[in-house]
């Protein structure tokens, strides 16, 4: 049971990283829906650059950088060219799904057996992992769900105690008025849609580098949709987002619990494996009321 | 004359071809109050956003005490003393009042606490009501006018634009308004106010600048002109007004329609609409008075079977028509000018033929073989385009390349014809010019003579009382009462408007 919890928070790591950037950008009225990409493109730059590099550092730091760039050429043809976010992000996801693939065998070729890195070890903290049943938990994971333990409160003390969190808040309710505020509402949203291709990236990287050390071209297999889900789930939220996390990363640790003792008599081991997807539509169906935000989604447009 | 405090030197403006303004050139003393007078289009707006730095002027100069200064964004006006509050609020709904004046002003970590104190203080400061923590949504349209002047004076204005600031005020909010205009222009500000509004201009503007199609046509103390003599000069020609004795005084005692109880439940559980009960005439304008948004456009949906009620019952000339859908409305001869006629009047993209169509494209009358008889068509939109006097070159053009006057006078034609029986006009004249808005009054009362009955929502309340044989008023779903409209007064009309019940209003205002 403790090793299925500790499984929940390590797996509950990246799609936190990728929910709460999603929070953080929805705010401004920017769907991230190039989030699926972007976690694809930090899970390739992330296993490409560690694996050249033999340090993981250098992969998580491509892997930002490629976040960084699917979001800006993202970010890029949505508020400044105004398309359409979904069709925009659909797009990107395809794109980016072949590109991947494609690099990967211009770089590699196609190997006989995977290649592989030695991925991210975790590191028990000293004393905080001793205490009973939390420790073990809590406090013997790897450093990025640590670098997460202080985010998600971080996000939630910018979006509602700072000035930026109020600009940010405010872009995504009513633009004009953050117009006449004397602040461009595009550039707001242009950072935010950047920093959360960096989160996204960091959180694709965690899937290649961070859990299985290696890349195969199915690897996000959807997760960054969750990241997606988990958003609008947490009401936009860094503390919904919390929770969401916390019952799609138990439901993930299942799904790869059967899988290891491989009881596929009683149940089918693909219903676990689709537990985490089925889960986002029950959830998105039976959430009551949302608290959307009111130009989620429109692009701002001034007269001029 | 002393140094102004700004002034605007031949300023021009073109959007795409379209001139916006040409040839601008005013000033504004410190402590003086200036209108901004002119109908919609006449560039009234444009040339105060290029002043607040929301535009940018292609040709002319914007010079602060004698010297040339640039306006290139809100901030840098901000920074120069000049707040404007737009027409439509620029107030974030699901945010506190505290959050909506310091948003822009603070950096960093934000001390609520603090903000909110300081907030408490301006507002007593200037006798505002106002609890900085509500959130804008729950605020009457008034109060969110006080969050917006107040996040102004929060920036140290010294000059405040306000875009038909009384447009959605009640008389008394109206009144207090001026009253607060009157104090901050006494303390050295200044005050630019955008209007069409007449009495409004001869109550508290010091000078008058009246603009028509982008340029200046006038520039005139208060205490030296007339209104007659700035409405010539704000249309540049006599209109015939409509005038209680241009219409004939009987009405049928006939009932055509009936509204019975009408109870509408919105999903919030709030009642839009609460046992609603009225009688319609033949022959009849029943005027429906209110600030907007208390349930007028949930009254005149009701009544075209837009929405069904909750409870109660609607008939027409004595038949239970509750349950039938819209389209068996329309057979049955109730037509329906909507508010907002872009997104619920007509399809912009579409022929002026083809909006024409819109409601009775099913009918055998305009079907040839099964497919649309487009000479009948649009023999029959030329006629209505001749009759209405609609500035279009031929039927098919296409309805967003009209003006709005003409725009409104297409859905104007084509629910005249649908409404044999009923017409419901909600804010028939809103945003036209003063000669589009005429011409719609004379329509009204043309079928009204014709013994057709007219329910007539408006905000307007010269309008109201110039066309209506009876005033209902609404208030919060509810009707306050209904008067025959020599009864009232604008004041007596103002605080039913603003909730006060019949009863309340006798006593406190005689």
């Amino acid at each position: 049971m403790i090793n299925l919890l500790s499984r929940t928070i390590m797996m509950g790591t990246p799609l936190l990283f990728g929910a709460l950037a999603e929070v953080i950008a929805e705010r401004t009225g920017m769907m991230v829906t190039a989030i699926e990409g972007i976690f694809l493109m930090g899970a390739w730059a992330g296993f490409v650059g560690g694996y050249l590099s033999g340090s993981l550092i250098v992969g998580f730091l491509s892997a930002m950088l490629a976040g960084l760039l699917v979001a800006g050429l993202y970010g890029w043809i949505c508020i400044y060219l105004k398309q359409h976010q979904v069709v925009t992000g659909v797009a990107i996801n395809l794109l980016v799904a072949g590109l991947c693939s494609f690099l990967y065998r211009v770089i590699f070729g196609v190997p006989i057996t995977p290649l592989t890195v030695s991925p991210l070890a975790t590191i028990p903290i000293p004393l905080l992992s001793e205490i009973p049943l939390l420790g073990p938990i809590l406090f013997n994971q790897t450093i990025l769900t640590y670098i997460i333990y202080f985010l998600a409160p971080l996000s939630y003390f910018m979006l509602y105690k700072t000035s930026m969190g109020l600009t940010i808040r405010s872009a995504g309710e009513n633009p004009e008025a953050v117009d006449v505020a004397g602040i461009n509402v595009l550039t707001v949203r242009f950072l935010t849609v950047l920093l959360a291709g960096v989160m996204g990236g960091v959180a694709g990287a965690f899937y290649s580098i961070g859990f299985l050390g290696m890349f195969t071209t199915n690897i996000i297999g959807g997760r960054g949709w969750i990241a997606f889900a988990i958003c609008f789930l947490g009401n936009w939220n860094p503390k919904g987002a919390v929770i969401g996390t916390l019952a799609f990363g138990f439901a993930e640790a299942i799904a790869i619990y059967m899988q290891s003792i491989g009881n596929s008599a009683l149940f089918p081991n693909e219903l676990f494996i689709a537990l985490p997807y089925i889960m986002t539509i029950v959830l998105t169906i039976s959430r009551k009321s949302f608290n959307v935000p009111a130009k989620l989604g429109v692009p701002y447009l001034k007269e001029n | 004359m002393a140094t102004a405090f700004f002034e605007l030197r031949g300023i021009s403006k073109y959007f795409a071809k379209v001139i916006a303004n040409q040839d601008v050139s005013f000033s504004i003393q410190r402590g003086e109050v200036l209108a901004l007078l002119g109908e919609n289009g006449a560039g009234k707006s444009t040339i105060m956003k290029i002043l607040y730095g929301l535009y940018k002027a292609d040709e002319g100069k914007l010079l602060k005490d004698g010297r040339e200064i640039k306006i290139d964004s809100p901030k840098e006006a901000m920074e120069l003393g000049i707040s404007m509050i737009q027409q439509h609020f620029s107030l974030v709904p699901a945010h506190t009042v505290t959050d909506n004046i310091i948003l822009g002003n603070v950096h960093g970590i934000i001390d609520h606490k603090l903000f909110r104190e300081e907030i408490k203080r301006l507002a007593e400061l200037y006798g505002f009501e106002l609890n900085p923590d509500d959130f804008i949504r729950d605020l009457a349209v008034g109060v969110q006018q006080k969050v917006e002047i107040l996040k102004a004076l929060y920036q140290k204005t010294n000059l405040l634009i306000m875009d038909e600031p009384t447009a959605v005020l009640t008389p008394q909010e109206a009144e207090n308004l001026m009253g607060f205009v009157r104090d901050f222009t006494a303390q050295g500000n200044s005050v630019i106010f955008i209007t069409h509004k007449l009495k409004e201009v001869m109550s508290v503007a010091d000078r008058i600048i009246v603009m028509r199609a982008g340029r200046v046509f006038g520039d005139i103390k208060r205490a030296e002109t007339n209104e007659l003599e700035l409405s010539k000069l704000m249309i540049g020609r006599d209109l015939n007004w409509v005038t209680k004795e241009d219409r004939q005084e009987s009405i049928d005692q006939e009932v055509r329609l009936e509204i019975q109880q009408v109870t509408l439940q919105e999903k919030t559980g709030v009642p839009a609409l609460k046992d609603i009960s009225l009688t319609l005439h033949k022959g009849e304008i029943l005027g429906i008075a209110g600030v907007s948004g208390n349930g007028q456009q949930e009254l005149c949906e009701i009544v075209c079977g837009a929405i069904l009620p909750t409870k109660g019952k609607i008939l027409l000339d004595g038949e239970d028509i509750t349950e039938r859908k819209i389209r068996a409305r329309i057979d049955l001869g109730i037509g329906y000018v909507p508010a907002d006629r872009s997104s619920d009047g007509m399809i912009m993209d579409m022929s002026i033929a083809e909006n024409m169509l819109l409601k009775s494209s099913y009918a055998k009358k305009w079907q040839k073989r099964g497919f649309i008889d487009k000479q009948k068509l649009n023999q029959y939109t030329w006629q209505e385009i001749q009759d209405y006097s609609i500035k279009a070159p031929s039927p098919e053009t296409i309805a967003r390349g009209l003006s709005g006057g003409n725009q409104q006078k297409v859905v104007l034609a084509r629910e005249v014809d649908n409404g044999e029986k009923v017409i419901v006009f909600d804010q028939p004249t809103r945003g036209l010019d003063l000669g589009a808005v005429n011409h719609v009054h004379q329509v009204i009362l043309q079928e009204r003579a014709k013994g057709k009955s007219v329910l007539l929502v408006s905000t307007e309340l010269a309008e109201i009382f110039a066309l209506s044989d009876r005033i209902a008023i609404l208030y919060k779903g509810e009707i306050q009462g209904v008067f025959n409209s020599a009864e009232l007064t604008t004041e007596k009309i103002g605080l039913l408007m603003a909730g006060f019940r019949e009863r309340e209003v006798k006593s406190d205002a005689g």
